[in-house]
């Protein structure tokens, strides 16, 4: 049996004799090719722009009083100490994270340190706080680095990751301020604020303290719209400031594993509470719309790589009828039959490889016209991608090695029929 | 050499079988070369077929250059056909996409790569037989461009390309001119004094001239 290299020298000579049909057949599945890896790239940058949009973790349960109590009756109503006790012994349940919204007022009337631009004269933000447990955001900040501080020392503090997209796209251009760099690093920057005033008139404590917050860290386990500072924190401004002690805003809950969380949302609710899936539900309900578009375009260019694979079986079983004289002379030459189908095969995995190849590149420079589209078309959102597609490696392999494998299943009717070729009979 | 005995094909023609070659018995010694005359037909281009193991189907013993054809499969007998028989056709069966030197390459390429398997090796081997037979200056073009007696002798050079034991020859003078079928048959002689066995199909009295013996095939008997 001949080797690969004479079986490659042997289809591309065959290739080259038929130039026109073989670019045909390549432009077919380069279309297949570019087809396919256009829309998966679409649904991954899609998707990673929707997971951005809604970092949901499949195994977090968010538990709010429920809106209508019966309280103690069913053990549910206030979000206490003991409640959070029980919830973080309910099967399936791998821990609970109380969350206390600060009760005395918080503002801030001049730029955090470092990110000064042009702030409005006389502007002051109210800023709501919520103390979390650090367990929540152990895995975003450094060890240590997110505790109740010492007197003296700033009041470390958890962003969402969110907040700095919306800060990027919104507040800074409205304010005139800068910017923040793609991937600088907001670890450190501290914003001066007045512990105990309010910018609603009359609302201020009678005590007002200034006091820095120093960013220990981004989290997507944050909420969007509040400030996290540690729990213990909250507890001694509610201690310095003499508002007792108030219930919990929301327990967090971690499942210990993804499948755990309808049963533990059953329990909680059992429990008396309720369970807040605003934020899962519309993050499930988008993954969904894009898995499911996604799948139907990736269908639609599978279609079309079939479609290519028999245009490629129509045009080399033409091919092989065409040359049957030639393939019995390869055969008196010392090819095995085995070698004739090899031949044919290698055809038509070369115009596969070909188009393959070229469908990548084609879909990177459509993505690349897409988004420079969108760049100019669509209005700078928050959350809006640099890219909406994205190629990673797997996916150029598979444009490549979807359209391979289809043209090789397109030819493997003519290779079977080439190696019938009888060279006997044929060259009689 | 070639020994062939009691070798009967038979053909299917619709309903009843037809046989073509009727117990043949021949021998071509290292050196000779055989010249095989007989009607349209006859079996000739069959014998040839058998002889060169292309053809399986058929009754009897058959050894080719040292090599019982009997039981041997579509591999093995690709082997033996690229290592052992050369062979050259009335037609000439030049690849047409191929240039002259491609097509002589043809053998070395379909051989299983060894020592003398580098496609390097090969065309330098190729350009060798073309220089051989002639046409060294005619190695880049394509079959289009050449004469018939230019084509035949690239076909011979084809042949030669695996130095065979055997060349099978089916009307190799059949379309060339006076000229050109000379120079064929005087490389024929050529390769059967160098110890190749020769055997060669015909209707030409110059072919048979230059053999070392000249049988008759009738009926599908070799007299």
């Amino acid at each position: 049996m001949a080797g690969a290299r004479g079986i490659l020298w042997l289809a591309g000579a065959a290739l080259r004799a038929d130039r026109r049909g073989a670019a045909v057949n390549a432009v077919a599945a380069c279309v297949g090719a570019a087809a396919l890896v256009l829309f998966l790239a679409l649904g991954l940058g899609v998707g990673a722009a929707a997971r951005r949009l809604f970092p949901a973790d499949a195994r977090l349960v968010e538990v709010v009083p429920a809106r209508v109590s019966l309280g103690g009756v069913l053990g549910g109503g206030r979000l206490d100490d003991d409640a959070v006790a029980r919830l973080r012994a309910l099967p399936g349940a791998a821990a609970a994270w109380p969350r206390l919204p600060l009760g005395v007022p918080v503002s801030a009337s001049e730029p955090a340190g470092g990110l000064g631009g042009r702030w409005p004269s006389g502007l002051a933000l109210q800023l709501p706080l919520v103390g979390v447990d650090p367990a929540l955001v152990a895995d975003d900040v450094a060890p240590g680095a997110f505790a109740d501080p010492p007197p003296g020392e700033p009041i470390p503090i958890v962003l969402a990751r969110r907040l700095v997209e919306v800060y990027d796209r919104t507040l800074a251009p409205a304010w005139n301020l800068r910017r923040l760099p793609p991937g600088v690093s907001l670890v450190g920057v501290e914003l001066p604020v007045r512990i105990g005033h309010s910018i609603v008139a009359g609302a201020s404590e009678a005590r007002v303290a200034p006091e820095r917050l120093r960013l220990a860290g981004l989290s997507d386990r944050v909420p969007l719209y509040a400030v996290a500072v540690p729990i213990e924190t909250v507890r001694r401004l509610h201690r310095e400031y003499g508002k007792g002690e108030p219930a919990y805003g929301q327990v967090t809950v971690l499942a210990a594993r993804p499948e755990d969380v309808p049963s533990l949302a059953a329990a909680v609710r059992r429990m008396g509470f309720s369970v807040d899936e605003g934020e899962r539900a519309t993050a499930e309900r988008v993954a969904t719309i894009v898995k499911v578009t996604t799948g139907a375009l990736v269908l639609l260019a599978v279609t079309m790589c079939g479609l290519a694979a028999l245009a490629i079986a129509q045009a080399l079983s033409a091919s092989v009828r065409g040359r049957a004289r030639e393939l019995a002379v390869l055969q008196a030459l010392g090819a095995a039959p085995a070698d004739v189908r090899r031949i044919v095969l290698a055809e038509g995995a070369a115009i596969g490889l070909a188009g393959g190849l070229a469908g990548a590149l084609l879909a990177r420079g459509l993505a690349a016209l897409g988004d420079a589209a969108a760049a100019r078309l669509l209005p700078d959102l928050p959350f809006r991608p640099e890219s909406f597609f994205l190629f990673p490696p797997w996916l150029l392999a598979l444009g490549v090695a979807v359209p391979v494998l289809a043209a090789i299943a397109g030819a493997l009717g003519p290779a079977a029929a080439a190696a019938r070729i009888d060279p006997a009979r044929t060259l009689a | 050499m070639i020994r062939l005995r009691g070798v009967t094909k038979r053909f299917r023609d619709g309903a009843r079988e037809v046989a073509v070659l009727r117990g043949v018995d021949l021998d071509v010694a290292p050196g000779e070369l055989v010249a095989i005359v007989g009607p349209s037909g006859s079996g000739k281009s069959t014998l040839l077929h058998v002889a060169g193991a292309l053809d399986r189907d058929f009754e009897g013993e058959a050894v080719v250059a040292g090599t019982a054809l009997g039981g041997l499969d579509d591999a093995a007998r690709a082997e033996l056909r690229n290592r052992a028989v050369g062979f050259v056709f009335q037609s000439f069966n030049l690849l047409p996409a191929l240039s002259a030197l491609e097509n002589v390459m043809l053998p070395g390429i379909l051989r299983r790569p060894g020592p003398d398997g580098r496609i390097a090796e090969i065309r330098a081997r190729a350009r060798d037989a073309l220089l051989r037979v002639g046409l060294a200056d005619r190695a880049e073009a394509p079959p289009s461009r050449l004469s018939g007696g230019e084509r035949q002798r690239v076909a011979l050079a084809r042949a030669l390309l695996s130095r065979p034991a055997v060349l099978l020859a089916d009307e190799p003078t059949g379309n060339l001119d006076a000229a050109s079928g000379a120079d064929v048959i005087r490389l024929f002689s050529e390769l059967a004094r160098g110890g190749v066995s020769v055997l060669v199909v015909t209707h030409e009295e110059r072919v048979s001239d230059a053999a070392t013996r000249v049988l008759r095939l009738s009926d599908g008997r070799l007299g």
